[in-house]
């Protein structure tokens, strides 16, 4: 199962995660680099400390990073045949799912806004505003 | 009351900074705050566990197979423990947490709260959306587990100084031999670490290959600050991608955030939002960067950053 790391809207970062734990199969998220040799994936993943590799048995779901591959550029010809692919409606009733209301969102709001600051001139101006804010030496 | 279990981030026998900003964010829902250090070897971890301010007990599960940080391997250990009394499980949002947490939220049966900016309630929060452009409230049912990751750019480190026991655990779980540990491949540096760091420079695309982002690292060890990069030049190859800023990297929060030959893309910018103070360097006056650095200053990177360097003496 390949999924995204993260949806660009709501940020949470959990989907591949919560599947893997559910179906009770490995999970490789922010893969970067995946060789299926057989029964196994090798996946390299993006972590805080550098690159991760790991092995997985099959089937697993894997997460992807920004790096895995640059997505190809789709044709016209290719746009129009998609349109003759098959599209399946699954109805959740049929899945045995029981759908849960388990957070709710109460407010939305701005973020506080951080103010404008000033432009210096020079480096000299950067460096003596920096020192005299004690930030730098 | 609340009671509050964390599980430590740890690497090579030593304790990751996000640890003690989740005790941060744990003393403000308020409660009794327990460690939990999952390892092959814990009781050095353990021990910096301990003394972390605020942190009433430390629990530790030894086992080989945590030996590397495996969410298939750790999350069954830490639901059993989460599934013993706690009302609250946090893990930092790092790599490591982002990769765990939602794993024992499913095993427990429970929605997760991601990227915790702030407490409002035990079971109610705040988080960022859209790139940190919006800011939601989000509240879990009554009695219900909260499993959640903290945005450790929102919360300071708690303090040393704490002396708490340590116990040792053993959960009766199976586990998983289906997901292997290979290696990792780590930018080791003496520079500070990038996610705790008081001072960063971060280079973008303007820096045009690895050489030149030399530059940057130059500056950077000149003022004893970490290195980061815009997402821009990490995909060109001229900065590994654990220096990447951003919705998709690292957020940050140094005392002091120098962008130089970054435009300030929005994805960008909710990396480095929590800065305290921002430095940018670019040869376009126009750049988005210029409407949130506390200083701006307009001209060629490739003449300013030796002038900088000067000037530090
Ligand atoms: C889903 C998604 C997630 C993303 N996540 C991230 C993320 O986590 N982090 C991130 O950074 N980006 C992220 N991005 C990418 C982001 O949108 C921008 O493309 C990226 O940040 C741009 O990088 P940059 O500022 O280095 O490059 P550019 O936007 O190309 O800016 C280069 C800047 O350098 C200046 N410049 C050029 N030459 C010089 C010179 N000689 N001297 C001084 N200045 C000069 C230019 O004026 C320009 O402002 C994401 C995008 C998407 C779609």
């Amino acid at each position: 199962m390949l999924l995204g790391k993260q949806a660009i809207d709501d940020d949470a970062n959990q989907t591949g995660q919560m599947l893997a734990a559910l179906w009770d199969r490995p999970q490789a998220t922010f893969a970067s680099k995946v060789e299926v040799d057989g029964g196994v994936a090798r996946v390299t993943r993006e972590v805080d400390a550098g690159l991760e590799t790991i092995e997985v048995d099959l089937p697993a779901v894997i997460t992807s990073d920004l790096r895995l591959n640059e997505p190809r550029f789709i044709k016209l010809p290719d746009i129009m045949k998609a349109k003759a692919k098959p599209i399946e409606t699954i109805e959740l009733a049929s899945l045995g799912v029981e759908p849960g209301d388990h957070l709710k969102t109460t407010h939305y709001a701005a973020p506080a806004k951080r103010s404008k600051g000033v432009m210096v001139k020079d480096v000299a101006e950067l460096v003596a505003a920096l020192k005299s804010k004690g930030l730098i030496r | 009351m609340s009671r509050i279990l964390i599980v430590a981030e740890h690497l090579d026998g030593a304790l990751n900074t996000a640890t003690a900003r989740s005790v941060s964010c744990a003393k403000a829902i308020g409660g009794d705050i327990h460690v939990l250090v999952l390892a092959a070897e814990a009781s050095a971890v353990a021990a910096e566990a301990a003394a972390i301010d605020g942190v009433g007990k430390v629990l530790t599960v030894t086992r080989p197979e945590n030996a590397h940080a495996l969410a298939a391997v750790l999350a069954p250990q830490i639901a059993a423990v989460a599934g013993s009394g706690y009302t609250h499980l946090l893990l930092p949002s790092t790599t490591f947490g982002k990769d765990v947490a939602p794993r024992v939220a499913a095993l427990l049966g429970v929605a997760q709260v991601s990227d915790i900016m702030s407490v409002e309630g035990a079971q109610t929060f705040k988080r960022p959306i859209y790139a940190g452009n919006a800011i939601v409230t989000v509240e879990a049912p009554a009695g219900a587990l909260i499993v959640g990751t903290v945005r450790t750019a929102s919360y300071p480190a708690a303090a040393g100084g704490g002396s708490a026991p340590v116990e040792a655990l053993s959960p009766d779980v199976a586990l998983p031999s289906h997901t292997r540990f290979v290696g990792l491949a780590q930018g080791k540096t003496d520079r500070p670490d990038l996610q705790g760091a008081a001072r960063v420079v971060s280079g973008g695309r303007a820096l045009g290959s690895a050489e030149q982002f030399q530059l940057i690292y130059g500056l950077a060890d000149k003022i004893g600050a970490a290195v980061g990069a815009s997402r821009a030049a990490v995909d060109a190859g001229y900065a590994p991608n654990d220096l990447q800023v951003g919705q998709t990297g690292k957020i940050i929060a140094p005392e002091l955030y120098i962008a130089i030959g970054i435009s300030g893309a929005i994805q960008h910018l909710t990396g480095i939002k929590d800065a305290g103070t921002i430095v940018a360097i670019n040869k376009d006056a126009d750049a988005p960067i210029f409407e949130i650095a506390d200083y701006g200053l307009v001209g060629d990177l490739f003449k300013l950053i030796p002038e900088f360097e000067q000037a530090l003496g």
